[in-house]
């Protein structure tokens, strides 16, 4: 039986409804905003200015284009880090799976997906805290130097990155682990018959098969990046001097520390814009290996 | 006959004046408010615990039930204000810090509670106790924002027992200051100790620092602002790339080297935590945070602590920084009476004393010369001689009190990080702020 026009609108009508509601409307508003010099606490704004606030954003020596750069930054190691590492647990993983109890041991190693970015910022900055924390202790009884951590321009950032690895390996691992469960095992074999070395495996057929996943992985991981915010929040703020600055970050103090709505709004569309973009290049890749 | 006449007459005299010697009588004096229930937005802060402890008397009083909601310092600002321009009904209460005044008072998110002080019998508000300089902090055009209830001064606290082995006394100048930084710093006799920790964190909190600092090198932010100006906002030029504001960014950068490593990222909780360790000889500090240094369940050196009066430069007079709350009541809140009520009850003198006691920051004179509590707080002297020296507007208390804070701090971080030089890095933050004023509307003089 086929529905007719008008029930088939009827059924994606709420759909649409809600998109319209909380996605397309929120977004244009949020357009609307960015072109005016709004702020909520100030009598006389809201004043239509053009794209003046992108001028300002992109104006020599801003905050923004630092929290741009680090925000970059953040992904691009963060992201090499976790599919790296990420590939090689889920192929210890994948090696030992019919060991007894590794099911136990890969739900415990995936614990930190599941953490509140807030709490386990928190929890991290007690624990790297450079006079208190258990991370110096533990680096001077291997006979190592206390390190500063989040306390210096020059550590700060690789240490945000060392935690967002810490945490999202795991998830990595998770995705190309379910990668590793559909090759076919006779490829494996036949790999064996052939006298194939490690490496010949890995490139021949394991990232073959791998690509899509971690295709989808950098797409989700990149988004992720961008809205990178309680964790700088709870550990750095944006500091020291501005060296874990991050958009989301950026966006939040314009828009509820100082209420400047307009300027917070401009940050959040250029991180749509580039989130776009860079999301669309992941899917072209995975698409092409698709084809 | 005549003897009980006497009698009879002291018998009505007692009678007529009990009351008195009772105290207020609150069964009168507050209203029936059973089935209502008041929403207070406050900090966090120490203190909270001894607000909770304090404020369900008022629900046995008044049979109202209390709903109290702490955030940090940032949060609670953020709450307070989208509660304000979203007209939101639901808080009756806000708690405001003193930089905060103006903003709330402007945005017109509070009521002006004169018309309810004079409402009020005198004997119960006792205005003329709180203490002067946060009467000032309260008021904004004359209109009274706020009754204050947790008033904080920054006290410098030492480790009494590490100036007494050096034979040492707490500074008064800041070239002391610095000497018994360095004393205690990388000194073999006191290893893993630290001569002090800052308030460096990027942002609100070393931009907060600055106004601690500045008025103690002899300097100003804005050109009208100072202790004793008439009209501290009249003229607001802004004096942030002066020879004392880049002093003051010069001596944080120079202060680094006595304080513990990542001190770039010190903040409020790390320099408490640091000196309740025992690794710190000294910390300026809020009075707010004083008890639990105090505390031998909250610190390792409680019984060696003393405190004084911030130091400032040679020929300077000190100005100790002032903060700290008022309770103000949302000018959309539809139970103004019932908050009018819980104010003028927690706020009064004798539930103040209580409040004090159980951990609170004095707020009134009364509270500060009271005998029982000075046993128990030995660091009210100090804060008692910074009463004094206060200023009600060390911060700017304008609506763009926050956001002007906020930017000196993260062009002093970039500062201290090596990233600019003092004098690129104030003469930008002069350039911002300067920005930000004339989008509010100040006037500046050339």
């Amino acid at each position: 039986m086929n529905a007719s026009r008008t029930e088939k609108l009827l059924f994606i009508a709420p759909a649409i409804a809600y998109l319209l509601v909380f996605s397309i409307f929120p977004l244009i508003y949020s357009v609307g905003i960015s072109l005016t010099d709004l702020n909520v606490v100030r009598k006389g704004t809201g004043n239509f200015v053009g794209l003046s606030n992108y001028v300002h954003l992109f104006s020599s020596g801003s905050l923004f284009v630092r929290a741009v750069t680090n925000t970059f930054i953040i992904m691009f190691f963060a992201l090499l880090i976790e599919i790296v590492l990420g590939f090689i647990i889920a192929r210890l993983f994948y090696l030992v799976r019919s060991v007894r109890f590794v099911t136990i041991l890969r739900t415990m190693y995936i614990i930190p997906i599941m953490i509140t970015p807030l709490i386990f910022g928190l929890v991290w900055s007690y624990v790297l805290n450079p006079l208190l924390g258990v991370g110096n202790v533990m680096l001077k009884a291997a006979g190592l130097h206390a390190l500063p951590w989040l306390g210096s321009p020059k550590t700060a950032l690789a240490t945000i990155v060392m935690i967002d690895v810490w945490q999202w390996t795991p998830f990595l691992m998770m995705l190309i682990f379910s990668g590793f469960m559909t090759i076919p095992h006779e490829l494996f074999e036949a790999a064996e018959v052939d006298g194939a070395r490690l490496v010949k495996k890995i490139t021949h057929i394991e990232l073959p098969f791998l690509k899509q996943v971690i295709g989808l992985a950098l797409i989700l991981r990149s988004m992720d990046v961008f809205r990178m915010f309680d964790l700088i929040y709870a550990t750095t703020q944006g500091g020291p001097g501005g060296a874990t600055e991050v958009i989301s970050m950026f966006a939040y103090r314009q828009s509820f520390n100082y209420y400047n709505t307009s300027i917070g709004s401009t940050a959040s569309i250029i991180a749509l814009i580039i989130i776009t973009i860079i999301s669309n290049f992941f899917n072209k890749i995975t698409k092409e290996t698709r084809g | 006959m005549k003897k009980t006449l006497f009698i009879a007459v002291l018998l009505a005299i007692f009678v007529v004046v009990q009351p008195s010697f009772a105290g207020t009588n609150w069964k009168a004096e507050l209203k029936n408010w059973s089935g209502k229930t008041l929403h207070i937005i406050m900090i966090g802060d120490p203190w909270i615990t001894a607000f909770q402890q304090v404020a369900p008397e008022f629900e046995k009083l008044t049979g109202a039930k209390i709903i109290i909601d702490g955030y940090g310092y940032d949060a609670t600002h953020e709450k307070e204000v989208l509660e304000g321009s979203q007209k939101s009904t639901t808080t009756d209460i806000v708690v405001l810090d003193a930089p905060w005044i103006g903003e709330f008072a402007e945005g017109g998110y509070v009521e002006d509670l004169k018309p309810y002080i004079n409402k009020t019998n005198a004997s119960v508000i006792e205005y003329n106790d709180y203490l002067k300089v946060f009467r000032e902090v309260s008021d904004w055009k004359g209109k009274v924002i706020g009754m204050p209830f947790a008033a904080y001064f920054v006290t410098t606290c030492y480790r009494k027992d590490l100036l007494d082995a050096e034979n040492l006394k707490p500074a008064k100048t800041l070239d002391e200051w610095k000497a018994i930084a360095a004393k205690f710093t990388n000194n073999p006799k006191y290893p893993g100790m630290y001569g002090l920790a800052m308030n460096n964190q990027q942002g609100s909190c070393v931009g907060q620092s600055y106004f601690e600092y500045i008025w103690n090198v002899g300097g100003k932010p804005f050109k009208s602002c100072y202790p004793g100006s008439k009209a501290p906002y009249a003229d607001m030029k802004p004096l942030l790339d002066s020879p004392e504001s880049i002093e003051v960014v010069k001596l944080f950068i120079d202060m680094l080297k006595y304080q513990p490593d990542g001190a770039l990222n010190i903040a409020w909780d790390d320099r408490d935590n640091y000196f309740s360790a025992g690794k710190l000889a000294m910390v300026s500090e809020w009075s707010a945070r004083l008890p639990a240094f105090l505390s031998p369940k909250t610190s390792t050196v409680s019984g060696q602590i003393i405190n004084a009066v911030v130091p400032a430069k040679a020929g300077v007079k000190p100005v100790p920084p002032l903060g700290g709350w008022v309770m103000g009541i949302s000018k959309y809140s539809g139970q103004k009476d019932m908050a009018w009520d819980f104010i003028k009850w927690f706020c009064s003198s004798e539930t103040h004393k209580r409040f004090v006691d159980a951990g609170g920051m004095p707020s009134r004179y009364s509270a500060l010369k009271d005998s029982a509590l000075l046993a128990k707080y030995p660091t009210f002297p100090a804060i008692a001689q910074s009463v004094d020296l206060a200023f009600a507007d060390c911060r700017p208390r304008i609506p763009e009190g926050f956001e002007i804070i906020s930017t000196i701090g993260m062009y002093i971080s970039r500062a201290m990080t090596g990233e600019l030089t003092p004098e690129a890095a104030m003469a930008q933050a002069n350039k911002d702020v300067k920005a930000i004023l004339l989008k509010g509307g100040y006037k500046m003089s050339n």
